[in-house]
C-alpha cells in the first residue's frame, strides 16, 4: 500500500571548514547592519523603561505582577487558543461542505471562501466590526451582559477570556480573526478531503459504512495527516494576524505596545521586545506542531 | 509607505461610511445619552495615548490632563467612569458604533469631523509646534521649510497635517500611525521638522537637546480647540456637556489641571518614568 520511495540517506551532522566560513560571513553582515544602524541612528537606549512594563514589583502587595505587555501577550495567547479552535471548527465544517453532494452547502462554503479570500484582512476586520459585530452583540445581549454576576467574574473565566469588563471586545476580535482565518483552513481541508484516493470511498460505501462514519473512520483520519503541515502553518499565520485586530482597539500585544511606545517614547525596545514575544509564542506552537506531526507520521507507520 | 498610508486612509473613511451606516440602521433608543448614562451607573470614554493628554504611569494605569477631565466629570455625574483606549484613526466609527458614550481625546474641532459628530465648546486650547533637526533646520522659518527638499512628518489623521499642508504646500509629508515614529525620523536625520501639539514639540526638544529644537521660537502655527465629541442626535447631552465645560472654565479648574499636566514634565515624570 505505501509505495513511497524509501528515504534519502541522512544529511551531514558535522559542520566543515566552508560552513564555517559561510558562519562567519553571515554574522560579519548582520554586524555591519547593526553598525551602520548605530551610526545613522540618532538613538539613546533605555532598556529598563520598557522592561517596566512586561511587569513590575507591585509593593503594596509585595510580589511581581503582569504590566501591560505581559497582559497583551496574555491576550494574544487567549485569542491564539480561541481562534485556532473557532477557526479550525468553522473550517472544518465548511471544508466538509466544499466537498458535499448538496450544492446549496457547495454554493454556501464557496462564496465564504471567496468572499473572504478576496478581501484584505483590514477591510474585513472593519466591516465586520463596525457593522455586522455591533448588530449582532446588543441582539444577543452581549453588550449588556453583567461582568459582576459570578458566572463572569470567576477566576476560570479571567484565565480563559481576560477581564470580563473587556469580554465584548476580545470576543469581536476573536470572531473577527477566527472567520477570516478559517477560510484559509477550510480550503486546506478540502484539499485534504480530495486527495484521499477515490478508491477508499468506494471501498467505504462498499462495506455498508454510513456517510459520517465513511467521513469520520477513513476519510478524515487520512486527509488529517495530510494536511497537518499546511495546518500548523495556518494556525501560526494566525496569531501573527492577530496582530491586525488592534485596529480595532482589542486589547492584545500589538494594540497594548502602541501605547507603551507612545507614554515612553521608547519606539525601538518596545517593538523589539514585542517582535521577540511574537516568536517565542509562534516558534513554541511551530514546535508543538511538529511533534504532533511526528507523532501522526508514527501511527501512519504502525498501520501500514 | 505612500501607498499603505493612502489605503489605510481610504479605509479609515470605508470605515466612517460603514459605521455611520451603522448607527443610522440601529434604532434610536428611546431614552437620551444623560439618561442611558445614569441608569447604566457608569461613564464610558473614548480615548486615544497622546501625552501629556492621555499616558500610561509605570503600573500601566492610565494618566493625563483628559484622563483627570473625564474623572471629574463622571464625579460630578455621580456615575463611574470607565476608559475605552481606542486606535486614533478608528475613534469617530467607534464612537458612532456606540462603543461608548463620549470622545474626550484631545479632538480638535474641524468643520469636517463637526459633519460627522457633534462637539461641545472647547475644554483646551492647545496650539500646533513644530520641533525641527538642528542638523539639518537650525533657525528655520517658514519659508525655508516650504521647499521641495524638505521631508515633514506627523501622525495620521491629526489637524497637524492638515496645517503642514496648507503651511507648506512644496514639502514631502510623511504621515506615520504614532507621534514617537514621527518624531524618531526628525531625531534620525530623515526629515526636518515634525508638528505635534503643544507641549510635546517642547519636550522632545527638552530631552534631546543639541539635536533637536522647537521651531520658530515656540510660536504655534496654529490654535486648535478642543471639545468633547458625541453622536448627533442628542441636544440635551450637548448641552449638559458645554455647560460643564463652561462651569469648570469658570472655576479656573480646567486652567489649573491644563498648567498642571502642560507646563512641563517635571511635575509628572516621576509617575511615568523610572529612576534612571
Amino acid at each position: 500500500m505505501d509505495s513511497r520511495p524509501p528515504p534519502p540517506p541522512l544529511p551531514k551532522r558535522r559542520l566543515t571548514a566552508l560552513d564555517w566560513l559561510l558562519f562567519g560571513l553571515v554574522a560579519l553582515g548582520i554586524g555591519l547592519v547593526v553598525w551602520r544602524v548605530n551610526a545613522v541612528l540618532v538613538y539613546d537606549w533605555n532598556w529598563p523603561r520598557v522592561f517596566g512594563f512586561v511587569a513590575r514589583f507591585d509593593e503594596e502587595r509585595g510580589q511581581w505582577v503582569a504590566n501591560l505587555l505581559l497582559q497583551g501577550l496574555l491576550t494574544t495567547i487567549r485569542l491564539a487558543f480561541w481562534g485556532t479552535i473557532l477557526a479550525a471548527l468553522i473550517g472544518l465544517v465548511m471544508g466538509w461542505w466544499r466537498t458535499c453532494d448538496s450544492l446549496a452547502l457547495r454554493i454556501i462554503s464557496r462564496t465564504y471562501v471567496e468572499l473572504i479570500r478576496n478581501i484584505p484582512p483590514l477591510v474585513f476586520i472593519f466591516i465586520f466590526y463596525f457593522f455586522i459585530a455591533s448588530q449582532i452583540f446588543p441582539a444577543i445581549g452581549l453588550e449588556t451582559i453583567n461582568t459582576k454576576s459570578p458566572w463572569v467574574d470567576n477566576t476560570a473565566f479571567r484565565i480563559a477570556f481576560g477581564d470580563p469588563a473587556l469580554f465584548t471586545n476580545f470576543l469581536s476580535g476573536l470572531i473577527c480573526l477566527a472567520l477570516f482565518e478559517a477560510a484559509y483552513i477550510t480550503e486546506i481541508v478540502r484539499a485534504g478531503i480530495q486527495s484521499v484516493p477515490k478508491g477508499q470511498w468506494e471501498a467505504g460505501r462498499a462495506i455498508g459504512l454510513s456517510p459520517t462514519s465513511l467521513l469520520r473512520d477513513i476519510i478524515f483520519p487520512q486527509a488529517l495527516r495530510k494536511i497537518l503541515p499546511p495546518l500548523a502553518g495556518q494556525f501560526i499565520t494566525l496569531i501573527k494576524d492577530s496582530a491586525i485586530i488592534s485596529l480595532i482597539s482589542v486589547q492584545e500585544l500589538t494594540f497594548l505596545a502602541t501605547e507603551v511606545a507612545a507614554s515612553t517614547t521608547k519606539v525601538f525596545e518596545t517593538w523589539i521586545l514585542v517582535g521577540g514575544m511574537y516568536f517565542a509564542l509562534c516558534y513554541l506552537f511551530a514546535f508543538i506542531f511538529a511533534r504532533l506531526e511526528r507523532r501522526a507520521g508514527r501511527s501512519a507507520r504502525q498501520e501500514t | 509607505m505612500t501607498f499603505l498610508t493612502k489605503v489605510k486612509t481610504a479605509l479609515a473613511a470605508a470605515a466612517l461610511a460603514v459605521g455611520g451606516l451603522a448607527a443610522a440602521v440601529a434604532p434610536a433608543s428611546a431614552e437620551g445619552l444623560l439618561e442611558t448614562i445614569q441608569q447604566r451607573g457608569k461613564l464610558m470614554v473614548g480615548m486615544s495615548t497622546f501625552v501629556p493628554w492621555a499616558m500610561r504611569d509605570k503600573e500601566g494605569n492610565l494618566i493625563g490632563f483628559e484622563i483627570d477631565v473625564a474623572t471629574k466629570l463622571a464625579e460630578d455625574m455621580g456615575v463611574e467612569i470607565e476608559f475605552v483606549p481606542t486606535a486614533w484613526s478608528g475613534i469617530i466609527p467607534a464612537l458612532l458604533a456606540e462603543k461608548f458614550d463620549v470622545i474626550i481625546g484631545g479632538m480638535s474641532i474641524t468643520p469636517q469631523r463637526n459633519l460627522t459628530v457633534n462637539f461641545t465648546a472647547p475644554y483646551a486650547n492647545s496650539g500646533q509646534m513644530m520641533a525641527t533637526n538642528l542638523e539639518l533646520a537650525a533657525g528655520a522659518t517658514i519659508e525655508s521649510l516650504n521647499s521641495s527638499d524638505v521631508n515633514l512628518t506627523c501622525r495620521r489623521g491629526v489637524v497637524g497635517c492638515t496645517i503642514l499642508e496648507k503651511t507648506f504646500p512644496k514639502a514631502n509629508i510623511l504621515q506615520f500611525d504614532d507621534d514617537a515614529q514621527a518624531f524618531q525620523e526628525v531625531l534620525n536625520g530623515n526629515a526636518h521638522g515634525v508638528i505635534s501639539s503643544a507641549p510635546k514639540p517642547a519636550f522632545w526638544a527638552e530631552a534631546n537637546s543639541g539635536k533637536i529644537e522647537v521651531a520658530f521660537g515656540g510660536t504655534p502655527l496654529s490654535t486648535g480647540n478642543e471639545g468633547f465629541a458625541l453622536r448627533k442626535g442628542d441636544a440635551d447631552a450637548l448641552n449638559f456637556f458645554s455647560n460643564w465645560i463652561l462651569v469648570n472654565r469658570s472655576n479656573g479648574w480646567l486652567a489649573e489641571r491644563h498648567e498642571y499636566w502642560f507646563k512641563g514634565q517635571s511635575a509628572w515624570i516621576d509617575q511615568v518614568a523610572l529612576e534612571q
